[in-house]
């Protein structure tokens, strides 16, 4: 790209040509088809949304909500600032707590916008699926086997499952002492890197030191391994019988569709968000879907409290990988 | 030896508070700009043996945004204004190098006694700072469901408890006023900055190594980043106030102060505690049921608009600013007052050779089509309008908070300036190519007329300020 034509464009922003587009319709129709054929109806949502949505929300992390595009329409001198949707799931959970519906299994191909350093992408185009009403045994087990069949359909091999679990997270934070609010602040410490954080909270609570340990130094990839961090975790840690049951049923599921997997305990992403299992798929050490479960949230958009869960992936990363059989 | 190392080093001071002890603390590390300490009018200087070097005074808030424009290669100003920038935009350019030991005030967080976050943050919480992007930080952070920000000019102090729940702002002024402070929000300091690609290309030692060598300040500054407030998930929507009963109206301290009390005067209106020359936050109407509060004419479109206030006497030009903003807010002028005439507009060089914004954008893009054409202004939405309208092409708006001075051609190629004589502009060799608008001071009122009571008072009210300015005409 030429400066003179960049002096004419956003940073972060670019077109998709016509063969970029040939390559979007091709892994929009596949996604809406896999999914489709499942019961997944499509919606899309407004890219407008107020920014108090998400804070209420509690589903994006300070650090993310820094980097949203906020700003102030023709009605922000009520102080109501607005946003370019940065995230598609809070606006779907929105809709299915004013649906009325029971059990809803929606899909959506829509961007979202987020600042990124220097030239990367800041519009970033996301196809995705919620499972609202469902919960966690057969509503994970569910969307993993969407996850994998969709790539398959996309000819994106070499993949690999990551499960991980927010509940055992913040169990195991609780159980060295930390409330809610210390939790949430030794997170952030985490999701900024900042790993002298386990250090940390070993050196003030070293009776919780094993727990701790056993959660950021051990994964594993079979059934087994959970039922060993059962019995390793269990005497020291209460409360964390439903997450390892989940585990246990997620790699149970990928074992009877024949998936690579690994376990990693202390990887759970977006720990507010999430309050249960949660997931990413790689395929050719690139990281291409990303989901989870989030139970609190439709609560926190003013609907009933009900189980939900659901995955994203970036669409143009799909369709590279799709172009190159999941190559990285 | 590259031109731009031939090109002067650029320093940009603060002007304000910090001037006087800081001058003082560079005259004794031999980096001495004369006259800077003295509180002069003049905005730029040379300074002593050091002949490639420049220093530009400014408005200390505006000090960062034109280090980080590349516009100055070192600064030194209030680290809350550096970082006020720095959380919103991190991939800045610029680069904190030395903290001096100045005097400096933290910002904190602040309500009315008795209150606490916890339990505002189950309802809308209002905020009024001028510090939105701190504000923004800490209160994401502190995980404060659902709050509105008011950026106000200044004063965030006068807003709590009746027109904000919350005010961000420096810690003595909100302290002064009443308020109790919740929480902590920067830590304030005074610091050396740096542009830095000026520092990765440019030999910048002449003015680097006595700047480097003032004395050392706290370390402990900075942004602060307070533990999540434990609430519960979930929360019911709040309930409505109930519908005030007291007519309320807003008048203006600073430069609009002399013109408002001669408006107030000349209608037969009194406020006690509020005259040409003294203004009581609160100064008292002997109209029962009427309550009068003090706050920055720029504030005032908002707080009408938002219902705090059934009247306000405020500028036109205040109120062209927020309606350029937001053209669908609720407020309408009620009453030219016809005091404080003066005109607004786009003000340029003496010398520049253009009668017309046309025939100057012809000239300053005369060698580069593409030229960027950047406009300063204190008014910055009148600014991105007039740049709008006029089809500018390519612009910057550079936000300023004062000394605009001196600000063309060096730093901008266009003021957005208001100006009642044209004395200052002849003075800086300035001239006002293109009129945006005729100002004069006026009375707002909301869109909808108040129910009741305050209607009448408001009808009342605005009757007795127009008879006043017929008399001024």
């Amino acid at each position: 790209m030429s400066d003179s034509a960049n002096a004419w464009r956003s940073s972060g922003m670019s077109e998709l040509d016509p063969e970029a587009m040939r390559r979007f319709r091709k892994v929009e129709s596949r996604f809406l088809d896999v999914t489709g054929a499942r019961g997944y109806d499509e919606v899309r949502t407004p890219t407008i949304e107020p920014l108090h949505l998400y804070t209420s929300a509690g589903a994006l992390s300070p650090q993310l909500l820094d980097r949203v595009y906020s700003f102030l329409d023709w009605d922000g001198w009520s102080g109501e600032r607005v946003v370019l949707r940065p995230d598609a799931t809070v606006p779907a959970a929105r809709w299915y707590a004013a649906s009325g519906n029971d059990v809803a299994r929606v899909s959506y191909v829509q961007p979202v916008y987020r600042f990124e350093p220097g030239d990367a992408d800041r519009e970033l185009w996301q196809c995705g699926v919620e499972l609202f009403g469902m919960p966690a045994a057969e509503g994970d087990a569910e969307l993993l086997t969407l996850a994998l069949e969709l790539l398959e359909a996309l000819g994106i091999e070499n993949r690999r499952v990551d499960l991980a679990h927010a509940g055992l997270v913040r169990a195991v934070l609780a159980s060295v002492g930390l409330d809610t609010a210390a939790q949430l602040a030794a997170y952030d410490r985490m999701v900024a890197g900042d790993e002298s954080v386990i250090d940390d909270l070993t050196a003030a609570r070293p009776e919780g030191a094993v727990a701790l340990r056993l959660l950021s130094g051990v994964d594993g990839d079979s059934p087994g391994y959970v039922a060993n961090l059962r019995t390793a975790l269990l005497p020291l840690v209460s409360g964390i019988d439903q997450a390892l049951t989940d585990l246990e049923g997620a790699a149970r599921a990928l074992d009877a569709a024949g998936a690579t997997y690994r376990i990693l305990p202390a990887t759970a992403r977006n720990f507010e968000y999430y309050s249960g299992l949660t997931f990413r798929v790689t395929a050719g050490g690139m990281e291409c879907i990303t989901g989870g479960r989030y139970d609190g949230l439709t609560e926190s958009v003013g609907g009933a409290p009900a189980p939900a869960s659901g995955f994203a992936a970036y669409l143009l990363r799909l369709a590279d990988l799709a172009q190159n059989g999941g190559a990285s | 030896m590259t031109s731009s190392d031939r090109a002067p080093i650029r320093v940009a001071l603060p002007r304000g508070e910090l001037r006087t002890p800081l001058a003082k603390q560079l005259r004794a590390v031999g980096f001495v700009a004369k006259g800077y300490g003295d509180g002069s009018r003049v905005y730029r200087f040379e300074v002593d043996g050091l002949p490639g070097v420049e220093v530009r005074v400014f408005a200390d808030e505006d000090v960062p945004i034109q280090v980080a424009l590349g516009n100055y290669d070192l600064a030194i100003c209030s680290r809350t204004w550096v970082d006020e920038l720095l959380v919103r935009y991190r991939h800045d350019s610029i680069v904190p190098l030395r903290s001096l030991d100045l005097p400096s005030e933290p910002v904190v967080i602040a309500g009315a006694a008795g209150t606490t976050l916890e339990g505002l943050a189950a309802g809308i919480v209002r905020v009024a700072t001028e510090y939105p992007n701190l504000a923004h930080h800490v209160l994401s952070r502190l995980r404060i469901p659902n709050y509105r920000l008011f950026e106000v000019w200044a004063q965030s102090e006068a807003w709590p408890p009746d027109d904000a729940e919350l005010a961000i702002g420096p810690k003595n002024d909100l302290e002064t006023e009443g308020l109790t402070v919740l929480a902590e929000a920067h830590r304030g300091g005074v610091w050396l900055i740096g542009n830095r690609e000026s520092l990765s290309r440019r030999a910048l030692d002449a003015a680097l190594a006595p700047l480097l060598s003032l004395p050392l300040g706290s370390q402990d500054i900075g942004v602060v980043t307070p533990a999540p407030l434990q609430l519960d998930k979930g929360h019911a929507a709040p309930a409505p106030p109930p519908e005030r009963e007291t007519f309320r109206i807003a008048v203006p301290d600073g430069h609009a102060q002399r013109h408002t009390a001669a408006a107030l005067a000349a209608a037969g209106i009194e406020f006690e505690g509020y005259e040409e020359k003294r203004a009581d936050r609160r100064p008292r109407s002997s109209i029962e049921g009427v309550e009068v509060k003090v706050m920055r004419p720029q504030d005032m479109p908002r707080a009408v608009a938002l219902g705090g206030f059934d009247l306000a006497l405020t500028g036109q030009d205040w109120l062209g600013v927020f309606r350029s903003s937001f053209p669908s807010a609720p407020i309408d002028q009620l009453c030219d007052l016809r005091r404080s005439n003066y005109e607004l507009g786009a003000v340029v060089p003496n010398d520049l050779p253009a009668e017309t914004i046309a025939e100057a954008i012809a000239y300053w893009r005369k060698d580069d089509p593409g030229r960027t054409i950047r406009l300063a202004s204190e008014y910055a939405s009148l600014a991105d309008q007039y740049a709008r309208d006029k089809h500018l092409g390519r612009y910057r708006v550079i936000p300023l908070s004062g000394a605009s001075e001196g600000f063309v051609p060096e730093d901008a190629e266009i003021l957005i300036e208001g100006t009642e004589t044209g004395e200052t502009l002849r003075a800086n060799g300035l001239r006002m190519l293109d009129v945006m608008m005729h100002s004069t001071n006026c009375a707002i009122g909301h869109r909808d007329r108040p129910p009741g009571r305050r209607g009448e008072l408001r009808d009342e009210f605005v009757a007795r300020l127009r008879g006043g300015a017929d008399d001024a005409e």
